[in-house]
Order: C-alpha cells, then sequence, then structure tokens
C-alpha cells in the first residue's frame, strides 16, 4: 500500500508545482493586457481582474491616428511599422542569401583556415553591435546612411550571419555528400551542386532562419534609437518612448502594454509554430549525443 | 624555453636553405622588389602577370586617390608658415598612405587655424587640404588603410615565398607547374574563398572595424570634452588604463559592477538551469497527464519577445505596478516589506514597495532582476532538457532497477551526469550570453538605482559616467559612451577590451572543446 500513497503524494506535489508555475507565467501576460485594454494613464487604475464596465479602446485609437507632425502620410505607430517592416524584409533577404553561401562553404568546401574563421565569427556575434557603435555611426555618417532606416538591415545581417551559418553548415552536414559527389561526376560545378541539389534539401532551415532574420529588427532597439531622428523612429523606439518617464509627453505605461501586444501577438504565433525548428537551432549548440 | 629554442632552429634551418640556394633566392629577391619579376625569371608568365598586376592595382589606387599632380604647383603657391612644415602626405596623400598617416598621427591640423597661411576649415570644397583632421574620421580611414595594407603585404610575402619555392623545386628537377595550370588551380583553390567574400567584407566593415575601432579608442585620450574638429585626439599610450587602475574610488566601484556581473550571469544561468531542469523532469514523469499542454504554457514566456516581457516587468514592479496591487489586493503588502527589510533586501519598511527605483533598494532590484530573467530564460533550459530527456536509453534505468537501485540512485547517477553532460556547451554559452545580456539591465532597471553620493568617487563625479547598482558591465559600457555629458569612449573602449578578452576566451574554449563541431566527414 505504502507505494501507491508516494505516488498520489507525488502526483498531487506535481500538479500544484505546475498550477503554480502556470500563474506565474500566465498572471503577468493578462494584466498586460488588461492594461492595454484600460484607459488613462495610471497603472493603479488596472483592474486585477477584468473588468468590462473599463473596457476601453482609447489606446489603440491613439495608436492609429496619433501624428506628431500633421504632415505624416501615416500615423505614427504604422509609420514606424512599416518602416521596421522594410528593415525586416531587406534582412530576411540578406540573411538567407548571405548565411546559405557561407554555411555551404563550411559545410562542404575545404580551405585553409576554415575552423578559426569560424571560430572568430562565432566568437564576435557574442557582444552587442553598441560596442562597436561610434565606429558604425561614423561610418554611416561618411556614406550618408544616417536616418535611413533601411541600411540599418546591413548591421542586422552582418551581425547575424555568424550563428545562421552555423546552423545551415550543422544542417547541410546531416545530407549525404554522395550526394554532393554523384552531381559532381556529372560535373556540375560547386555552385550547381549548391543551387539543384542543396537547396531543395535545406529549405526547412531556410525557412527557420529567415523568420528570426524578420523578427529581429522588431525587437532590436539601440540602433535604431541612435541612428534615427524621432521622425523616422521603429516600432521599438515607439514602445521604448512609451515607457521612458522622462518623456513626458507620450509616457503612457498602459499606452505601451497595448502597442506591445499588438507586436507581441503575432511574434508568438510565429514562435509557436517555429518551435520544432526553434529547438533544432538550440540543440545543435549543444553537443552530439 | 622550449619554444625559445624551436624558434631559434627553425631560423638555423631557414638560413641554411638559403646558403643552399643561392640561385632561388636571386628569384625571391628580384620579387621582393617588384612583384611577379622572380615568377618572370622562373618562367611562369602569367602568374608573374596576376602578381604584377596586384602590384600595379595598389599602387595605381594610391596615385588614383591622392592628388600628387597638384602638389608641385601649390607647394609654391601656399608655402609652409614660418616654423613650421608642410605635411606632404597629409596634403597630397592617397587613400592609403594618408589613412596611415591619419591613424599614426590622429591628425595635426585642427579646425580654426591657419595653415600654409590658409584658414583651416571645418569642410572646405575646394582646397581638400584646408578642411580640418578629424581624429576620429582619421582613426577609422586608417584602420581601412592599414587592413588593405595588410592584404597587400600578405600577397607580397606569398609570392616572394613562392619565387624561392618554384625555383628550388625547379633546380631540384620537379616538374614545374606552367602558369596557366597556375591560374586554373587557382581558381578551385580559390573557390571557398570567393564565394566567401561577400560575407568577409560584411563582417569586416560592420562587425570586424567597428569593433577595432572601438578598442584603439581605449589609447587615446577620446571624450566628449574634445570638440572634434576644431580640437585634435591624441595617441595617450596605457594613460586610460592607468587612470581606472591608479584611482581607488574607480577600481572600487568597478569591482563592484565586476562582482556584481559575475553573479548575475551566474545566477541567472544557474537558477534557470536548474528550474528549467525542474520543470521538464515533473512534466515528463509518470504523475502528469496531458504533458504538452503543460509544456505550451510553461513555454509561453519565451515566445514573448525579451524585450517586450522586460518592459513589461518594468511596469510590473513600478510603485504603481501588479506587484504592490496583488500585495494590496491580499492584504500582504506589510508583512512583505517587513520580511524583506528583515533579510535585508530592503533598506526600509516601504508601503508601498520601491522594487527598482529606492537608493537603498539595491540588493531588492538585483534580485528582481535575477527573478525576471528566471521568468524570461527558464523555458529555453527546460526544452534543452526535454530534449535529452527523450534520448536517454531506458535499458540503463532497467539495468539499474534490476541491481536494486532506488528511483533517487538511478536518478543522481544516470539522468543527472548524462544530462549534465549534453547540456554543458548550452550552460557556458547562456553564461556568456548572460555576461553581456544588456537588455536585462537596460529594459529592465537602465542600471538603477543610484549608488549612494558617498560612494560615488570624486573623479567620477567630475568625468560623468557613473553606474548605477544594477548596471553590469556591459551596460555600464554603454553608459559611458552615450549618456549625455558622460561620453568617455576611452574609458569604456578599455572595459570594452576587457569583456571581449573575457568572454571571447571562454567561448573559444568553449567552442572548441565540443568534438561534435569540428569533426570532418
Amino acid at each position: 500500500m505504502k507505494p501507491k500513497f508516494t505516488d498520489v503524494l507525488l502526483s498531487i506535489l506535481s500538479y500544484s508545482w505546475l498550477i503554480i508555475s502556470a500563474v506565474v507565467v500566465l498572471v503577468p501576460l493578462l494584466w498586460m493586457i488588461s492594461a492595454a485594454f484600460t484607459s488613462g494613464k495610471l497603472l493603479s487604475g488596472v483592474p486585477l481582474f477584468p473588468d468590462p464596465s473599463r473596457f476601453s479602446l482609447e489606446h489603440y485609437q491613439f495608436i492609429f491616428s496619433y501624428r506628431s507632425n500633421p504632415a505624416q502620410a501615416l500615423a505614427d505607430f504604422p509609420g514606424a511599422f512599416v518602416r521596421t517592416l522594410q528593415i525586416a524584409i531587406l534582412n530576411t533577404i540578406g540573411v538567407a542569401f548571405f548565411s546559405v553561401t557561407t554555411g555551404y562553404a563550411f559545410a562542404r568546401l575545404r580551405f585553409k583556415g576554415k575552423k578559426n574563421m569560424l571560430l572568430t565569427m562565432m566568437v564576435l556575434q557574442m557582444f552587442p553591435s553598441f560596442m562597436g557603435m561610434v565606429a558604425l555611426f561614423l561610418l554611416f555618417r561618411t556614406f550618408g546612411f544616417l536616418n535611413k532606416p533601411n541600411y540599418l538591415a546591413l548591421i542586422y545581417t552582418a551581425g547575424s550571419i555568424p550563428y545562421n551559418t552555423f546552423l545551415v553548415r550543422g544542417f547541410m552536414r546531416n545530407i549525404p555528400k554522395s550526394l554532393d559527389e554523384a552531381a559532381a561526376i556529372d560535373g556540375a560545378s560547386p555552385l550547381q551542386i549548391l543551387r539543384m541539389i542543396l537547396f531543395p534539401l535545406i529549405v526547412p532551415i531556410i525557412g527557420f532562419i529567415s523568420i528570426s532574420a524578420f523578427m529581429a529588427p522588431w525587437l532590436d532597439f539601440i540602433l535604431q534609437y541612435r541612428f534615427l531622428q524621432p521622425e523616422r523612429m521603429t516600432v521599438a523606439v515607439w514602445l521604448f518612448r512609451t515607457t521612458d518617464p522622462f518623456n513626458t509627453l507620450f509616457y503612457n505605461p498602459l499606452r505601451f502594454m497595448a502597442g506591445a501586444l499588438l507586436i507581441a501577438i503575432p511574434i508568438m504565433i510565429i514562435q509557436f509554430f517555429m518551435q520544432r525548428y526553434m529547438v533544432y537551432g538550440l540543440t545543435s549548440g549543444a553537443e552530439k549525443g | 624555453m622550449k619554444k625559445r629554442k624551436s624558434f631559434k632552429s627553425f631560423f638555423q634551418s631557414f638560413f641554411a636553405d638559403i646558403k643552399k640556394n643561392p640561385d632561388a633566392l636571386k628569384s625571391a629577391i628580384m620579387s621582393f622588389f617588384i612583384m611577379g619579376l622572380g615568377q618572370l625569371r622562373n618562367k611562369q608568365k602569367s602568374k608573374a602577370a596576376i602578381f604584377f598586376l596586384i602590384l600595379v592595382i595598389f599602387v595605381l589606387f594610391e596615385f588614383l586617390t591622392g592628388s600628387y599632380t597638384y602638389a608641385p604647383r601649390e607647394m609654391m603657391r601656399y608655402p609652409a608658415d614660418p616654423g613650421s612644415t608642410i605635411y606632404f602626405i597629409r596634403d597630397y596623400g592617397g587613400f592609403i598612405l594618408s589613412g596611415l598617416w591619419g591613424l599614426f598621427t590622429l591628425g595635426k591640423v585642427p579646425g580654426g587655424t591657419m595653415y600654409r597661411g590658409q584658414f583651416v576649415e571645418t569642410f572646405n570644397r575646394v582646397i581638400p587640404w584646408l578642411t580640418a583632421d578629424n581624429s576620429v574620421t582619421l582613426l577609422g580611414v586608417g584602420l581601412i588603410a592599414l587592413i588593405l595594407t595588410a592584404i597587400f603585404l600578405s600577397f607580397w610575402v606569398y609570392n616572394i615565398r613562392d619565387a624561392y619555392v618554384s625555383r628550388k623545386a625547379e633546380l631540384a628537377g620537379e616538374e614545374i607547374e606552367t602558369g596557366m595550370a597556375y591560374v586554373k588551380r587557382l581558381w578551385t583553390d580559390m573557390f571557398p574563398y570567393i564565394i566567401l567574400i561577400p560575407t568577409l567584407i560584411m563582417i569586416l566593415f560592420f562587425t570586424l572595424i567597428p569593433f577595432l575601432f572601438s578598442f584603439l579608442l581605449a589609447f587615446t585620450n577620446y571624450t566628449y570634452r574634445i570638440p572634434i574638429p576644431n580640437r585634435l585626439i591624441q595617441w595617450v599610450g596605457f594613460d586610460t588604463f592607468k587612470l581606472i587602475v591608479g584611482d581607488a574610488g574607480w577600481l572600487s566601484i568597478f569591482g563592484q559592477v565586476l562582482g556584481w556581473t559575475f553573479l548575475y550571469a551566474i545566477m541567472a544561468s544557474a537558477t534557470c538551469y536548474i528550474l528549467g531542469m525542474i520543470q521538464a523532469l515533473i512534466i515528463e514523469s509518470k504523475y502528469v497527464k496531458i504533458k504538452k499542454l503543460w509544456r505550451t504554457i510553461l513555454i509561453i514566456p519565451w515566445a514573448v519577445p525579451a524585450m517586450i516581457t522586460l518592459m513589461v516587468f518594468k511596469n510590473v514592479f513600478d510603485t504603481a505596478g501588479l506587484a504592490n496591487q496583488l500585495l494590496y489586493a491580499t492584504g500582504s503588502m506589510e508583512q512583505v516589506s517587513t520580511f524583506l527589510f528583515n533579510i535585508g533586501l530592503q533598506g526600509a519598511i516601504d508601503n508601498p514597495i520601491f522594487w527598482l527605483t529606492r537608493v537603498y533598494n539595491g540588493p531588492l532590484a538585483k534580485a528582481i532582476i535575477i527573478l525576471v530573467n528566471l521568468w524570461l530564460g527558464s523555458p529555453y533550459f527546460m526544452m534543452l532538457i526535454t530534449g535529452v530527456l527523450t534520448t536517454l536509453p531506458k535499458d540503463l534505468y532497467e539495468a539499474a532497477s534490476i541491481d536494486g537501485a532506488s528511483k533517487w540512485q538511478s536518478f543522481r547517477n544516470i539522468t543527472l551526469p548524462l544530462i549534465l553532460r549534453a547540456t554543458l556547451p548550452a550552460i557556458i554559452m547562456t553564461f556568456t550570453f548572460n555576461f553581456n545580456n544588456f537588455g536585462a539591465i537596460y529594459f529592465l532597471t537602465g542600471g538603477g538605482p543610484d549608488w549612494p553620493r558617498e560612494l560615488v568617487p570624486t573623479s567620477m563625479r567630475i568625468m560623468g559616467g557613473i553606474p548605477g547598482q544594477t548596471d553590469i558591465l556591459i551596460s555600464w559600457i554603454y553608459k559611458l559612451s552615450f549618456d549625455n555629458n558622460a561620453q568617455l569612449y576611452n574609458v569604456a573602449a578599455v572595459y570594452s577590451i576587457l569583456i571581449f578578452a573575457f568572454v571571447g576566451f571562454v567561448s573559444v574554449y568553449n567552442l572548441s572543446k565540443s568534438k561534435g563541431l569540428w569533426e570532418e566527414d
């Protein structure tokens, strides 16, 4: 009879632990949703339990209609959204191109200095890009790229090449080499092998890195904050502005929650669909076997 | 001692080899002076042409980007000021030479002064040399010139070596490769590099050069007090290092920041790992049904973008935020506040609690940072360890239970070591990530609360760039570089070098240790 008792006890313990964890996970998020639909700018006014009588779309009205300069074609938030979208699209194209070619070179070709090159790249990407920001600022000023959101994609792309190269390389190494060799015997050049044999097989990992690359600019803040004037701001800057108490004109934590919800929900949905690949990305960093 | 000896013997054998092959040395010397000349002597025409072309391109590039042709006329017309000289390379040199000059001197002619009898402006469209020297630009351009020179020099060395080696092989009677065959082989050999060129250029310009540039700033006196381009910055060697190490106040603040950085990185990684493991073990245990539901709920924090999570928690721990509201709603504000005071996290029994702001609440803010990071980071390890758990060999457990091992024993001796071994690289990666986890500090507390004034050294109060109590090194570097009135670029650069050395070392060690990453098939 004794083992039965410990089983019951353990399952009660397990479930209570999980329930507590779930509450801790969900409460801040529910509060965020509740805040997004509460009017005003006071956090203390946010009801702890959803209260239909205080439901308000005030912040969303602001988000979709407020123009800090009446001459703007788009309202602030949609404008920021479009600019970020442009950066995201450019970044996606860049990252896909660079990491496929580089990943291919590191997975399939033999050359001197391969290991050291990959190692250097992996180490360089451990550091936030603002460590080189004084120089980047200078570079952008020299080439006239300042205050032009699209050029930021260059920095994002360069910064994410190493890790994505690493992923593509790992994925390609699981494809049997005999495929390339057969093609090479038939007279295919390395580029043809990449385009016709390997490319169709690595579509899943390209999908994954493209989506990661697409999401990156929405959540990076420092570069966008430093390189762009307020009238060219991006979503991240918009969000930060609403949580900065020194910015008296725009500070409004409830408005932040409303905007954050708009960005977070699509990203969460994407993340859930990408879970399988994410796990692959995570474990490829770990040792085999 | 051992290394030195082998170095010496390398030189000995090198010179012995040269003595034996005077004819090959002749080819090498010819290539030393003019690239490709030795190859021509070796009767490798195409190869000679390639090397010669590289030389011509390099020299032409320097010549065409310079304004050497203007020099004689202008030097007559605008002679040097009495008691001073004309900086010929600065005024007429091409990209490479004037770049190297700028890197070496960081400029000689600031704006607002007289040079060669003319007034120096911030920008002069007509006469380029009347544009003031901007030390920062010179440093950046100089760095690019230096890299181009280094690339050229490596070709040059290769060309000398090639002339020598080919001649030697020919004299030894080996069949020598014709120039054309060499070009063909070059194309196939070079293919990997050619396909990598776009990537290398991207990384060079947007990652490597900016980092090198930041590091070089550590050896200058560049701070916001120098109004560029009307003043010049200077190379000061290790003065900035000395300032930081020599000033007891700086050193103690630095020590505290560094201590907290390590504590944060270790605690953040360890707590996330342990909680992630507990969640994974519980969900995967036989007591829990509908595993998928629980897993999905507990993964949510990982799907929410980190920046948004951090800003949401900044509001949760606002004085009017969710945390205090919950405490009021449950009527436990007073008990919790007293409790936090008693365990030393809070400096006073406040009502409401100032989670992230008051000077005396530094420890509380630190604890909150680690807790929020736990909320954010544990799903990663939960997923990772769940993945590992599915790969554990079942037969080991059966064997263990046949041998009479208890569940705890088989967990301790089988499960735990296997999980640890499989996830060790990931733990180290998380540690280095957290060491540089700028966002976790910047978006949550912004480094606050401030230090009590009496703890801040006078020198720091004068120079600016005071960190907050929760600032880790990387967020302090950000403050040092970009806070208004605190742009101490040189100090920030010194700390950047420090971080780079440490994190670089750990991650190189970690990456090169994991064998699975490198084995070639």
